[in-house]
């Protein structure tokens, strides 16, 4: 432990970031211009995934979870992030585990999966959100202040798993400020030293989950062209086609705790294979010998379905394996000696993997964090939608109204109209996925829309517009313009969580009184009206020439108004009404200056800047470079 | 949807230089992305988002060559009405059909080799049919004559590409 720091009440608040793992769990800050991996409470960078729920509501997380595995096997949660965003009824329930799940009671309780525990059931969001919380505690205890947190998910995740990443990140307390899909983190943690342009290929084998991203890296912008995956496949099943046969040879009967023990002697003979040509476990007082070369044929099917997304991703990327600069190797499975040599085969080239696999993910999630919490305009990350949206239509197809590998954020509108003479409603269901047909798909959200005047088939007309974030999350509004009056909804996907569940669930928590929780809104309410006022003032510096007579008394006054109410409110209300107020005085200049940033932008003149700019060299070329010494 | 030439800043014509177009898009992109929004106000942020949405479906509409016409044509107030994605031309239709069902044999005998050769011809024929629309748009300037052909050349590359994405499942389950 470093003693020099002091505690300093008035530390500026840090950005982290935090790479969520199936296995691991990582939570690393920009310190010095570095990315660092801080120390868990398990005393490492690497925390494990795992969470214990005892009787009293007392909770461990990490080793001290991980001990109780084989003992309470059903009170010890694992990889629960294979799980997020998913239903009761999900494949995902009924593969090799140790435990129960609870019984939905009724339509609405089906969309979440939950662990049954015996006395009490917890979802996949709650048992991430412990893990955050966790990391978050050792992260102010380092940092004296915690800020935002970028929060890394799988590129290949659905709009499901993404909610429910960030809203466990709300449960936890945490400001989310993004959710960084996992192959785009790694690039950045290489790309840190300033950018040699290239086309890269992200090859990430997870505890639990595969994606696969090809990304170019053009003056300081990293832009995906494509990116595919599995969000079910990963180091898991390797240890599953090792426990199997275990279970199969040592004939013992499949209680929870031997299936436990079974899986945990896997997971070791997988690691001692990395350096072993052979390794011996034993589970009931039978020995068990594996061979490395028996394991690489047994996960075999495995390498090849990830071969199978990676020239998928190749094929929509529009380049051949021959194109492509580099590869990254991201995740713990990647250490198996069979997942390189398949990985090099299939590029043709020796992969990169100077920076920790393990690490590498939240290195570029801290960086993220610190880009976002400093307003950088150093480098820009240009994501893509990973599987299309579409709608459901009459047959139970689906009409595509955004495909995947669209670049982020991205919008698309559609219409519809009455199949029938005087239907008065409209049924839209929004999919996710490949599939042709929708109930292949991902279902996100389904909502209808009633009071349509009776008219004859085709007249009424419903407009529907899809937006997708910059963290990849939908959003759908629809208005329906039969008559004239247009009425808009916005359609919440199913299984998110509204503001209010977040509140309420803090408060049942017990982590925070409702008294606690109107201080903590005070709080965030005032940090963001000190953001709002440095961003403006800012604004102002850099664009006076765009003000135009009397704009800046106004802004000034807005400024001021704020200020005072910031310092005086008791409550978060008063401050908000002032931050609404300095944005409609500050909309008009906003909008001017957007408006000559696109200009400059479209003038070119940036490009020769930037050009400058990167003149400084290193960067992945450097990573390559290091390696070829090596070789 | 505004006019994605003028969202992009480009001359409103078939052949552009992509190269340009995706540098244009990367630096409209440094400037509306969200992330480079953070820490303002709210309004602020959807405005920057909004933008940045239009102007990646800009970048999308005229990064491909069938869309690309299509706006230039609806910049002449020509609309392509749905269902006219078949090729007018019956012999080629007829051509293409032949190609359609020799796809769909070589995936029910699982060959691999026969759906790459397929794929090959029709990339050869999109590309064929993206110059013959560059052609009909560049010459029929003012007149209706290139519209009125180049609507028939974007039916026909419709069509190619659904069967080109036909082959390309065929070859991702036989992967």
């Amino acid at each position: 432990m470093v003693l020099l720091d002091i505690f300093d009440p008035k530390a500026a608040p840090r950005a982290i970031g935090i790479d969520l793992g199936t296995t691991n769990s990582i939570v690393a800050a920009v310190r010095e211009g570095r990315p660092v991996a801080l120390t868990t409470c398990d005393g490492t960078a690497l925390l494990p995934s795992v969470v214990y729920y005892g009787g009293a509501g007392q909770t461990a997380v990490g080793r001290a979870a991980q001990a109780r595995a084989t003992t309470e096997p059903e009170r010890t949660i694992k990889s629960a992030k294979r799980f997020m965003g998913r239903g009761a009824d999900d494949p995902e329930t009924k593969r090799l585990g140790a435990y129960k799940f609870a019984t939905p009671e009724s339509e609405s309780d089906a969309k979440i999966v939950r662990f049954d525990l015996g006395w009490t059931t917890k979802t996949p969001i709650d048992v991430s959100a412990e893990i955050l919380r966790s990391l978050k505690t050792s992260a102010v205890d380092q940092l004296r202040s915690v800020g935002g947190a970028v929060i890394t998910v799988p590129a290949y995740f659905d709009d499901a798993q993404r909610q429910a990443t960030r809203d466990a990140g709300r449960l936890a307390g945490l400001e989310v400020l993004r959710l960084l899909n996992e192959p785009t983190a790694a690039a950045l943690a290489y790309g840190l030293e300033k950018q040699k342009n290239g086309l890269f290929a992200v090859y990430d084998l997870g505890g639990g989950t595969f994606d696969v991203t090809i990304l170019s890296l053009e003056d300081g912008v990293f832009q995906v062209k494509s990116t595919g995956g599995d969000s079910a496949l990963g180091g898991d099943d390797m240890d599953r086609e090792i426990a199997e046969r275990l279970l199969v040879a040592t004939n013992v009967e499949r209680t929870p705790e031997m299936v436990s023990s079974a899986l945990v002697l896997a997971r070791r003979a997988k690691h001692e294979l990395t350096d072993a040509p052979e390794t011996t476990v034993t589970l009931g007082d039978v020995p068990f010998k594996v061979e490395r070369h028996e394991f690489d044929k047994w996960i075999e099917p495995l390498l090849e379905r990830t071969g199978r997304a990676c020239r998928r991703a190749l094929r929509d990327a529009n380049v051949s394996a021959s194109e492509v600069d580099g590869v990254i190797l991201v995740g713990g499975a990647t250490r198996v000696p069979a997942v390189r040599a398949f990985v090099e085969k299939l590029f043709g080239k020796p992969a990169l993997d100077d920076i920790d696999p393990d690490l590498v993910v939240a290195y570029g999630a801290a960086v993220q964090a610190d880009l976002l919490a400093k307003s950088s305009d150093e480098i820009l990350l240009l994501d893509v939608l990973p599987l299309s949206l579409g709608v459901e239509t009459m047959g139970g197809g689906v009409d595509r109204i955004l495909p995947r590998n669209t670049t982020i954020p991205a919008g698309a509108r559609a219409t519809f109209t009455t199949y029938a003479d005087n239907q008065t409603g409209f049924e839209i269901h929004v999919v996710q996925g490949e599939r042709e047909l929708s109930k292949d798909c991902r279902s996100l959200a389904r909502f209808s829309l009633k009071g349509v005047p009776p008219m004859p088939a085709g007249m009424a007309r419903l407009d529907v517009s899809f937006d997708v974030d910059e963290n990849g999350l939908l959003h759908v509004t629809a208005s329906e313009r039969t008559t004239g009056v247009t009425q808009t909804i916005e359609v919440r996907p199913s299984y998110g969580l509204s503001d209010e569940e977040v509140e309420q669930m803090l408060i049942d928590a017990l982590d925070y009184g409702e008294t606690d929780l109107e201080a903590r809104r005070l709080a965030d309410t005032r940090v963001e009206a000190e953001r709002i006022a440095l961003a403006t003032r800012k604004a102002l510096v850099a664009d006076r020439a765009l003000l135009v007579e009397g704009e800046l008394e106004t802004i000034e006054k807005a400024l001021e108004s704020l200020s005072a109410a910031s310092r005086e409110a008791e409550s978060a209300s008063p401050i908000q009404r002032a931050i609404d107020a300095l944005a409609d005085a500050t909309h008009a200049f906003a909008q001017r200056r957007m408006n000559h940033a696109i200009q400059t932008a479209l003038s070119g003149k940036t490009l020769t800047e930037t050009a400058e700019r990167v003149e400084h060299a290193a960067g992945i070329e450097a990573h390559l470079e290091q390696k070829r010494e090596r070789a | 949807m505004n006019d994605p030439f003028e969202l992009l800043g480009v001359e409103p014509k078939f052949a552009l230089d992509l190269a340009d177009l995706e540098n244009r898009h990367r630096e409209l992109s440094r400037v509306l992305h969200p992330d480079r929004h953070v820490g303002a106000p709210a309004s602020e942020r959807r405005m920057a988002l909004s933008r940045a949405i239009e102007v990646n479906q800009a970048f999308r509409v005229l990064r491909d060559p069938v869309r690309r016409a299509e706006a230039l044509l609806a910049r002449r107030g020509v609309r392509i009405e749905e269902g006219r994605d078949k090729p007018a031309d019956p012999l080629l239709l007829m051509e293409l059909l032949e190609l359609g069902e020799s796809i769909s044999d070589a995936r029910r005998a699982r060959d691999r080799i026969a759906i790459e050769r397929k794929f090959s011809e029709l990339k050869a024929r999109e590309s064929a049919s993206v110059s013959a629309l560059g052609a009909a748009l560049e010459a029929g300037e003012g007149g209706d004559a290139g519209a009125e052909r180049a609507v028939k050349e974007i039916g026909m590359l419709r069509f190619t590409r659904r069967l080109l994405d036909e082959a390309a499942l065929a070859l991702d389950e036989l992967e």
